[in-house]
């Protein structure tokens, strides 16, 4: 059964391949800027909420940075958002193909993952180039080898979003509506996770420790703890963050398989 | 090669209809609607596929014939394993090629360079054939000067030589072919069918749909007579051809023919 899907998995491994790249070219197709808008996006993003959130209400964050703590959490949650919204509609979008010929379903959800992921490694540029200019004024900064313990958190975001793209572009077959309904609930996470604000502004000690449960928090969190403080993650954070990858990934993996044989009917 | 173990196969019609939250509100208020509705939801299944079997063995060329509807497509579309049947069994033995719909998966930001790669990773052929390939695809397409240009910019013509083209390198086991001879203009016609009857002579396992009696008279072995989703008759290509289209009340070659 696992041979039977890896040797299916490598025959098309090479349309994966395809779809990223053509994903990719066609992104910033007819764009001036092209590929650069990667870098810029995330850098003016951060710009406009530092400048409303530092100075119109005031946020700070105490012996770090703000600028490095804003835009580590912001590339991540971005990633988080725009891969999750593009697998949302990729099984849909791809019904005119799907109902021709027979392609393993989950390639379209995975693919929009990965070129995501590009976009996410670009995104690296800038907050790289922000915490250098940073460390010079905040000297727990510094960059460190400890720096190489970050793409195992990456990891567990890429395998978390997936899992969350494959039960999406699942249900979408189904409910339409899910569309709509998921820019809401992007929304509402967004507001929901610390990205511009720290999490000890949040009083009640009960919601704190439920928000804490938020898989998302604990990625960036752990990323702010190597890029703000130089700090190693407990054992424990790292299992946390493996953990609830892994898990919501395999619940994604069985809910996806489960349901792809119906998605034909669903046209 | 390929074995079709009775199988059927069930849409439901009112699929559609069934998921709307005016719909439900509606019926809310209707409640004798709503039990009509129960009942025709029932109805509304409709079998595409009833108990098909048949067999085809290496190297034969089978075709299938019957009305609009009647359940061919799907059929292929099973063997192909795009579907799959609500009840029995498939078992292919060996690589499919399905040319159901030629340029499926073509985006038409890309150039046709890109394209070729494209269509080809999702027919399931791999990079490095698909580079030995690349001249031979170009030069049976006629396209070497377009090569370059985004997809989007071709005439429909031109995409289906292209696709054509794409499809048909490959020299597999197994190979669906859903009318689609009529590609292109006259003479790329000509060429493809050339292609279609040396690739069927050429010992692989053919699949092919028509509404053109005359040719599947020509290409195939034997042929599969579907009739609502029923296999009304299978046998030699030419008795089962002629029994169609009487059936039709069209004339049949070599009787008959008294005018």
């Amino acid at each position: 059964m696992i041979k039977r899907v890896w040797l299916n998995f490598k025959k098309y491994s090479f349309l994966l391949k395809q779809l990223v790249a053509r994903d990719f070219k066609i992104k910033y197709k007819r764009s001036v800027l092209g590929v650069l808008w990667s870098v810029l996006y995330p850098v003016l993003m951060m710009i406009v909420m530092s400048i409303v959130f530092s100075n119109v209400f005031k946020f700070t964050t105490e012996g770090v940075s703000y600028l490095a703590y804003l835009l580590s959490g912001l590339v991540m949650f971005n990633y988080f958002s725009e891969a999750t919204n593009l697998s949302m509609s990729s099984v849909v979008g791809n019904f005119s193909l799907l109902n021709k010929i027979y392609i393993p379903k989950y390639i379209f959800p995975l693919s929009k993952c990965l070129v995501t992921a590009i976009n996410f490694a670009l995104t690296l540029i800038p907050l790289y180039v922000v915490i250098i200019i940073e460390s010079f004024s905040y000297p727990d900064m510094k960059l460190s080898l400890l720096h190489l313990v970050l793409p195992y958190d990456y990891i567990c975001l890429f395998m978390f979003t997936l899992g969350v793209g494959l039960i999406l572009s699942a249900v979408t077959v189904f409910v339409r509506d899910m569309l709509y309904i998921y820019g809401i609930i992007v929304l509402i996470w967004t507001y929901l996770t610390p990205i511009m604000y720290d999490i000890t502004i949040i009083s009640n000690p009960i919601l704190q420790s439920l928000m804490k449960l938020n898989p998302l928090y604990l990625y960036i969190n752990f990323a702010r703890q190597i890029i703000l403080h130089g700090w190693m993650p407990t054992p424990a954070y790292f299992a946390a963050c493996g953990g609830s990858a892994l898990i919501v990934l395999l619940i994604g993996m069985a809910v996806f398989k489960m349901n792809q044989d119906k998605f034909i009917y669903y046209v | 090669m390929i074995k079709v173990d009775n199988i059927s196969m069930r849409f439901n019609l009112g699929i559609e209809k069934n998921f709307s939250m005016k719909q439900f509100v509606v019926d809310l208020f209707s409640p004798s609607k709503r039990k009509e509705k129960k009942k025709k939801k029932v109805n509304n299944e409709f079998w595409a596929l009833k108990n098909v079997s048949f067999e085809v063995k290496r190297g034969e060329v089978m075709g299938f014939v019957g009305t609009n509807g009647a359940g061919k497509s799907t059929l292929l579309k099973i063997v192909a394993g795009v579907m799959k049947p609500t009840e029995g069994k498939v078992s292919v033995g060996g690589n499919i090629c399905p040319m159901i719909e030629l340029g499926a998966g073509f985006d038409s930001e890309l150039t046709a360079r890109e394209n070729v790669f494209l269509n080809g990773a999702v027919m399931g052929y791999s990079r490095d054939f698909l580079q030995s390939k690349y001249d031979e695809i170009v030069d049976f397409a006629e396209l070497a000067d377009f090569m370059e240009v985004p997809v989007k910019n071709f005439s429909s013509g031109m995409i289906a030589r292209l696709a054509f083209s794409i499809a048909t390198i490959v020299e597999p086991e197994i190979l669906i072919v859903d009318e689609i001879l009529s590609v292109g203009d006259a003479a790329f016609q000509k060429k493809s069918e050339a292609k279609m009857r040396s690739m069927i002579s050429g010992g692989t396992t053919v699949l092919y749909v028509s509404h053109s009696a005359a040719s599947i008279k020509a290409l195939c072995d034997r042929v599969v007579w579907i009739d609502h989703g029923h296999v009304k008759m299978i046998g030699d290509a030419k008795d089962v051809c002629n029994e169609y289209l009487r059936s039709l009340g069209l004339p049949v070659e070599g009787e008959g023919n008294g005018a």
